[in-house]
């Protein structure tokens, strides 16, 4: 889960990071409030998940009550890469000396977080990675071990911070990392890290994404609103149905697979053969005779699908309930798309018997591409290619 | 002799009394596997399929020499579950549970390396030695004993791959599902050092899918290490959109980080035979 600026600025706060002073508003008699209040001159930041606002024109700023009345006129509901603006952070307008970044996400390779810290902040942090690798110092984090302060301090010295500015930059470190594990962080970030003209340090923005996983247990964030996503009707019932579906736009085969790894290397068959899959949809563990059913009825309802291919295996399920689940939905939505099942796994006899009673072309120790020229046969047998 | 898993591999499950835990302790019995016994809090004294279970791994090593722990719990007790594993030293801990918050594994792996004790997953399926054992809930009708070794990080086409191989004949000796995950006990380098030492394994496949950056570690090993048996790869995930998360949380590709291509080409390169589909795989092992 991805927060907004102002809630992970409310983690930080939380947490002992300094932020600028700052209201959030998200009408207009707030905004009215809030410009009697201000002391000017002030920032006014559009609140989006997505990056590059900056370049988008969504952050301004007021120099006085009327200025700020015209531009909160201006940024409310406009529209930064398909995302309408909602809410705004109107915050004191900080005195800059210096702009640092501070950031800590999972690296790939080592499997473990990694800070890194520059002195080049305020850009994107791929771009200075590129243009000034040797300005980028990297710490890795032992989950299991908070890391001393000597050694953030270590770290902070390579970028040539002193005296007061380092001290107070050296706790901001601690604090984003204590941050990150808390609340069971994929990234927290501050980028920029300001030094202001009087030499106090303050994070001007915050990015922290949550991992969705751990939200059970992070109650910070069980107070964020968020409005349900506007998915497409079918990724919703996939969602009510607890499977995970993939939209494709187009394409004529609709796809189950019993994995992610399967289900992809479906698509690439698929591909293969000249055909183009409609969707991704892994029916997961736990598949019920209704789960399946309810997985089959959504791909025979994905727009361009002539034909379903099921690719299951009896792991972590069980074929015979697997293959109860399509035959009712023959009998329930009688579709005239052809589907070809392959399955094996645990009770694979008694799930292939209760497909072969239907007469649905089956496929039980064949190859995940013997299943894609049948399926591709039958379809041309129903005229549907 | 397959690595992991022996025919003398003495098992406990975690979450024996759970619905899954039952249907798969249940599995690995028919399945001629030394489960010795199961471990659920509050539970101690029942049984499951005649095994008897304990409130506690500790309990269970009162009564029994332990070599593996499957973990069978929901995501939020897999944390405290692994933890138990580790601190009584059940030296091979397979995580099966999908779900699993990343901090938790995070939290595990790096416990498990302190100890030098071996966890695989989260979200897999396990390991089999076909013919020997399973600390796994893979179907075992499908394996067979032979000489390719597998390691795959999905799970159902670590099914897909060895029940194509076991329809034409050539079996297996070890199958390692690493799991799904961003963050796992073990990865590719890992499963490759076991089978370069094992005696039966000749052939080693590689399953790989986009995201993550275990395939091109893999080939950073065989380039700086060699290697002295054939491996083949395969790459699910070719033709996955850009963006989007293909089922497995590990599976996507975000700023091109984690292309097929990029996975390709790097194995490729130290000179690892890749395929383009699971078919082209059996032509070619």
């Amino acid at each position: 889960m991805k927060l907004y600026e102002f809630e992970g600025k409310t983690i930080f706060r939380e947490m002992n990071i300094p932020v600028p002073k700052g209201k959030v508003i998200s009408s207009l008699d707030e905004a009215k409030e809030a410009a009697a209040e201000a002391v000017y001159p002030v920032v006014v930041k559009s609140q989006v998940l997505r990056g590059g606002r900056g370049k988008a024109g969504g952050i301004k700023f007021a120099e006085n009550e009327d200025e700020l009345g015209r531009v909160v006129n201006e940024l409310m509901g406009m529209v930064i890469s398909g995302e309408k603006i909602e809410k705004l952070l109107i915050e004191e307008k900080l005195k800059i000396s210096r702009e640092f970044y501070m950031g800590i996400t999972l690296d790939p390779k080592s499997s473990l977080p990694l800070l890194i810290i520059s002195a080049q902040g305020g850009m994107d942090i791929e771009h200075v990675a590129k243009e000034y690798p040797h300005q980028l110092f990297k710490m890795y984090l032992d989950p299991l071990k908070k890391p001393r302060q000597y050694e953030m301090i270590d770290l902070l010295l390579k970028t040539g911070v002193k005296g007061k500015v380092l001290v107070q930059m050296s706790r901001v470190l601690h604090n984003l990392t204590e941050c990150y594990f808390k609340f069971n962080a994929m990234t927290t970030e501050i980028n920029p890290l300001v030094i202001c003209e009087d030499d106090t340090v303050i994070a001007a923005d915050s990015k922290v994404e949550i991992d969705d996983l751990a939200l059970f247990r992070i109650k910070a964030v069980s107070n964020f609103e968020r409005k349900e996503e506007l998915l497409d009707p079918l990724e919703s019932e996939a969602k009510v149905a607890g499977v995970s579906y993939v939209g494709m736009g187009k394409g004529n085969i609709g796809l189950i697979s019993g994995g992610a790894g399967l289900g992809m290397a479906s698509m690439d068959m698929i591909s293969v053969h000249g055909g183009v899959s409609a969707n991704f949809l892994d029916l997961g563990g736990g598949a019920t005779t209704e789960k399946t059913a309810q997985a089959l009825k959504i791909v025979l309802k994905t727009p361009g699908v002539k034909g379903v291919l099921l690719n299951l295996f009896g792991g972590i399920n069980n074929c015979e309930h697997m293959a109860k689940g399509i035959t009712s939905v023959l009998d329930e939505v009688k579709p005239n798309q052809a589907i070809v099942v392959k399955m094996r796994g645990h009770s694979q006899d008694e799930g292939w018997a209760i497909l072969e009673s239907r007469n649905i072309p089956l496929i039980k120790h064949g190859t995940t591409e013997e299943a894609v020229v049948l399926l591709m046969r039958e379809m041309e047998k129903e005229g549907g290619m | 002799m397959a690595v992991l898993v022996q025919p003398n591999t003495q098992v406990i499950i975690q979450g024996a009394t759970g619905k899954q835990g039952m249907y798969h302790a249940q599995k690995m019995l028919e399945y001629n596997v030394n489960l010795v016994a199961g471990v659920t809090p509050g539970k101690g004294g029942q049984d499951v399929c005649g095994v008897p279970v304990f409130d506690t791994v500790r309990d269970v090593k009162k009564h029994f020499h332990v070599d593996a722990s499957m973990i069978l719990v929901p995501p939020a007790g897999v944390l405290a579950g692994a933890v138990e594993a580790i601190e009584n030293e059940i030296p091979l801990i397979v995580i099966i549970t999908e779900f699993v918050p990343i901090h938790d594994s995070l939290i595990i792996k790096s416990m498990a390396d302190q100890k030098r004790i071996r966890v695989i997953g989260p979200n897999t399926i396990g390991i089999i030695s076909p013919g020997k054992g399973k600390v796994g809930i893979m179907p075992g009708n499908i394996y067979s004993e032979g000489n390719v070794g597998i390691i795959s990080r999905s799970g159902t086409l670590t099914h897909e791959v060895s029940s194509n191989l076991t329809y034409k004949g050539k079996g297996q000796s070890t199958c390692v599902c690493i799991g799904g995950d961003p963050v796992k006990g073990t990865d590719f380098v890992d499963v490759l050092k076991l089978f370069r030492e094992d005696d039966q394994t000749e052939t080693v496949i590689m399953v790989g899918e986009i995201g993550g950056a275990g395939e091109e570690l893999a080939a950073k090993y065989v380039m700086e290490n060699g290697y002295p048996k054939k491996i083949v790869a395969f790459i699910a995930g070719q033709t996955a959109p850009e963006g989007k998360m293909m089922g497995h949380a590990g599976a996507i590709v975000t700023q091109g980080f984690g292309t097929a291509e990029s996975k390709i080409r790097s194995l490729s390169e130290v000179g690892i035979t890749v395929v383009r589909t699971l078919d082209e795989l059996l032509k070619v092992v």
